[in-house]
């Protein structure tokens, strides 16, 4: 199997670093989202509490998944990475 | 604030669906074509329900009026996921064409069926429609409105003439048309108004009333003179 | 120490490596499918939703049935996955990759059939601008956003180490899979960071499955419909999810243990299990389903009476009784003994599943629907082939997505296998061995 061209170390962390991002955006798109939802709701005095409730348990699920998720970054990606220099 | 309301006199109404026509000529409602109808797509507004007693060995058929009933607690404003659909504080339940994303969820929850859809574009621009209602595009969901936009035109006149708004001159179309004069129409807060004595009458009765939605049109059961 | 090289795990880095013809018919034919729907779908934007059956009464027909189905096979990969990783049942190592690839396709599809079915869909926007949340379909908005993060983490995590040996090993896409194994050289720390993280979106992602086949299941029973306003909705929807999500995984395995040789992985003891737990899921969702009926039956009320009969012995007769046929009678026949011909009975009984829970789902929304509570001109419901060619759109573009994962990644998880060899087996022992009486394997 002949050798590919080795790719560049830059360019990978680079777009790690990016796929990252990728992943804090959504999560962070969704949490503004269901934030915006709520204020919504308030300002049209429509079940505020509706909102609030379903909030409570949603966002910190999201926060959750983006926590795991850096976690799993910084342990492989960074941590790991040094430990094994 | 004003809540308005409707009485429906089945002992008056003869059938003759006068004011299903009234409704549609003064709302713009489109006739769909005898394809779509036998289709099942008719939108109808005001329709006649037709209820035959099996009971009765008469086999004596009811007629029944069915425009939105306008409740008080709607089951189709509670499932609208973007507010296209709510109760205004006069008691309206208003349908907002230019929000509705056509998912059909308020037709699926509401237990009289008054709510319609366009399910192609049905209307078009023509000559003899009414302007003062909206045409309603494909894929929007639409229903009796009491005749609204009579109200604001007759909240507008009576600014413009600087005098104070009399309930009597808000009188829907369905109401107008009646001949046997079986649909009366007001506010049902104001306790001396005709619509509310009525609503009090012996014989008041509202469709569905186990359910909870508190309907605004009610129903006048029919009395001892049909027989029943 | 260097996990040894297993000789076999080429067979698994083979559809990464090399395309036969047999895929390029695959896609063909999924193609076709695909067109079909994309034709319909096109004719339905451009014409309104009149192309299709539906009509007043029966607002919802076959998309909304679609969009149960879809959602309740994206089950199989929380159950197998997350469950049986939880309850530390070894069989599942072959066997979670495939499932956990299934639901994160499948949500696609099933959230993609609401889109469908919009009126408006180019104001599909509304619903995130001015999204209510007192309406069951944004709580479904919300739950499938989490449910989709979720799966997609818990498929990609599990990944790392496999992506890593493709990184190291194969000639191509070296760029993608770098990125993607986010550096792992299998360090123990790493190892332990891994494993971690998977035991918490393990335990994360059964409560929020179960809350999404809850939710689309509230879309039905928060209204006042008869036989939609039953408190039984949110359980039986979920267990007829989990019983889908199986079938729909035994038919997936059985396919490509075929078209890519994994009989060396998937064997008929993986197939013996899990139709076993078909089994059980069958017996569930009859008792579920014997319930429902059997409560509506005694009560007696006029409007649901209606229904139940033309579920019975009314205009839906065909229907019902064949999704009593497909979920119960032929599961039961077919899973009770399955020391041989273990593979062709799970087969028959997944495959009939499938469509008796299709027709489950069918039987729930559209009934109700044609016997309205005011005496309303009834109509019958008759699908066309623009609904038709959805659906088959749907399955296409659900199978050809799974397909092209496969060509990327593994669809058994080689490191998961090494692991179960050489760790796994003593693992096994130790734990038995503490069930016993006395200090006999006690870890010190």
């Amino acid at each position: 199997m002949a050798q590919p061209p080795p790719v560049s170390d830059r360019l990978v962390r680079t777009l790690q670093w990016l796929w990252l991002g990728w992943a804090f955006l959504l999560v962070g798109g969704v949490i503004i989202w269901i934030v915006g939802l709520i204020l919504a709701s308030w300002r049209l005095d429509d079940v505020v509490q509706a909102s609030v409730g379903i909030s409570l348990v949603a966002i910190p699920i999201f926060i959750v998944f983006m926590g795991v998720v850096f976690y799993v970054f910084w342990g492989v990606a960074l941590h790991g990475r040094k430990r094994e220099n | 604030m004003a809540l308005w309301g409707m009485v429906i006199d089945l002992d008056r109404c003869t059938g003759c669906q006068a004011c299903v026509m009234a409704c549609k000529a003064e709302n713009n409602v489109p006739a769909v074509g005898a394809d779509e109808a036998q289709r099942g797509r008719v939108i109808s507004w005001m329709q006649v329900l037709t209820e035959t007693e099996e009971e009765d060995h008469e086999g004596k058929t009811r007629f029944i009026p069915r425009p939105c009933l306008q409740c008080d607690d709607p089951p189709c404003t509670k499932v609208c996921p973007v507010y296209a659909t709510y109760r205004n504080p006069e008691g309206i339940v208003a349908q907002i064409y230019a929000r509705c994303i056509g998912c059909r969820f308020c037709m699926a929850a509401c237990p009289y069926n008054a709510k319609y859809f366009n399910w192609r574009g049905y209307q078009k621009e023509a000559p003899g429609q009414n302007p003062d209602v909206s045409l309603r595009e494909k894929g929007v969901v639409e229903k009796c409105t009491f005749c609204h936009h009579r109200l604001q035109k007759a909240r507008e006149r009576a600014l413009a003439e600087k005098r104070d708004f009399d309930p009597a001159e808000y009188v829907p179309a369905c109401a107008e048309a009646c001949p046997a004069k079986a649909i009366v129409f007001g506010d049902l807060a104001d306790p001396a108004s005709e619509v509310a004595q009525q609503a009090r009458s012996p014989r008041a009765f509202k469709l569905q009333d186990e359910l909870g939605t508190k309907p605004k049109v009610i129903y006048l059961t029919e009395g001892e003179s049909s027989g029943s | 120490m260097a996990p040894e090289r297993d000789d076999h795990e080429d067979i698994l880095l083979a559809p990464i490596e090399r395309t036969g013809p047999g895929f390029y018919w695959a896609v063909a034919f999924l193609s076709l499918l695909i067109l079909w729907g994309a034709a319909a779908y096109a004719v339905q934007f451009t014409e309104g939703l009149g192309v299709t059956g539906l009509h007043q009464p029966v607002a919802w027909g076959f998309y909304v049935t679609n969009f149960v189905f879809f959602i309740g096979i994206s089950h199989a990969g929380t159950l197998i996955s997350a469950i049986l990783r939880l309850s530390k049942a070894e069989w599942r190592r072959p066997i979670t990759r495939m499932a956990e690839v299934i639901t994160c396709m499948v949500i696609f599809i099933g959230a993609g059939q609401i889109l469908v079915d919009l009126g408006r869909p180019d104001r599909m926007m509304n619903v995130l601008r001015h999204g209510r949340y007192q309406s069951p379909l944004l709580w479904d908005a919300t739950s499938i956003s989490a449910y989709l993060t979720a799966s997609l983490t818990y498929l990609y995590l599990p990944m790392i180490p496999d992506i890593a040996i493709l990184r190291d090993r194969l000639g191509k896409r070296k760029l993608l899979y770098s990125v993607l194994a986010l550096g792992w050289t299998g360090t123990a720390y790493q190892q332990k960071v891994l494993n971690r993280a998977i035991a918490i979106m393990a335990v994360l992602v059964i409560p929020i499955a179960i809350s999404v086949h809850s939710v689309v299941s509230f879309v039905f029973s928060m209204t006042l419909q008869p036989s939609w306003h039953s408190t039984i909705f949110g359980p039986y929807f979920v267990v007829g999810a989990i019983f889908s999500g199986i079938a729909g995984l035994i038919v997936t395995m059985i396919i490509f243990r075929k078209a890519y040789g994994l009989d060396y992985y998937l064997k008929p003891i993986h197939f013996r299990y899990l139709g076993q737990l078909l089994l059980i899921m069958s017996l569930l969702w009859f008792y579920f389903t014997f319930a429902e009926y059997l409560t509506g039956y005694y009560g007696a009320e006029p409007e649901e009476m209606k229904v139940f009969w033309s579920k019975f012995t009314g205009p839906f007769w065909p229907f019902f009784w064949a999704m009593v046929l497909c979920n119960f009678v032929v599961p039961l026949s077919c899973l009770t003994r399955l020391q041989r011909h273990t593979v062709g009975k799970v087969l028959i009984a997944s495959i009939c599943i499938i469509i008796g829970m299709w027709l489950e789902r069918f039987i729930i929304v559209v009934p109700t629907l044609s016997f309205p509570r005011l005496p309303f001109p009834q109509g019958v419901y008759a699908p066309t082939w623009v609904e038709w060619g959805e659906t088959a759109g749907s399955l296409g573009l659900f199978a050809l997505f799974y397909l092209l994962f496969t060509k990327f990644f593994p669809i058994v998880s080689i490191w998961e296998i090494r692991e179960g060899r050489e760790h796994s087996l003593k693992e096994v022992e130790q734990r038995i061995a503490s069930y016993l009486p006395g200090d006999a394997g006690e870890k010190v």
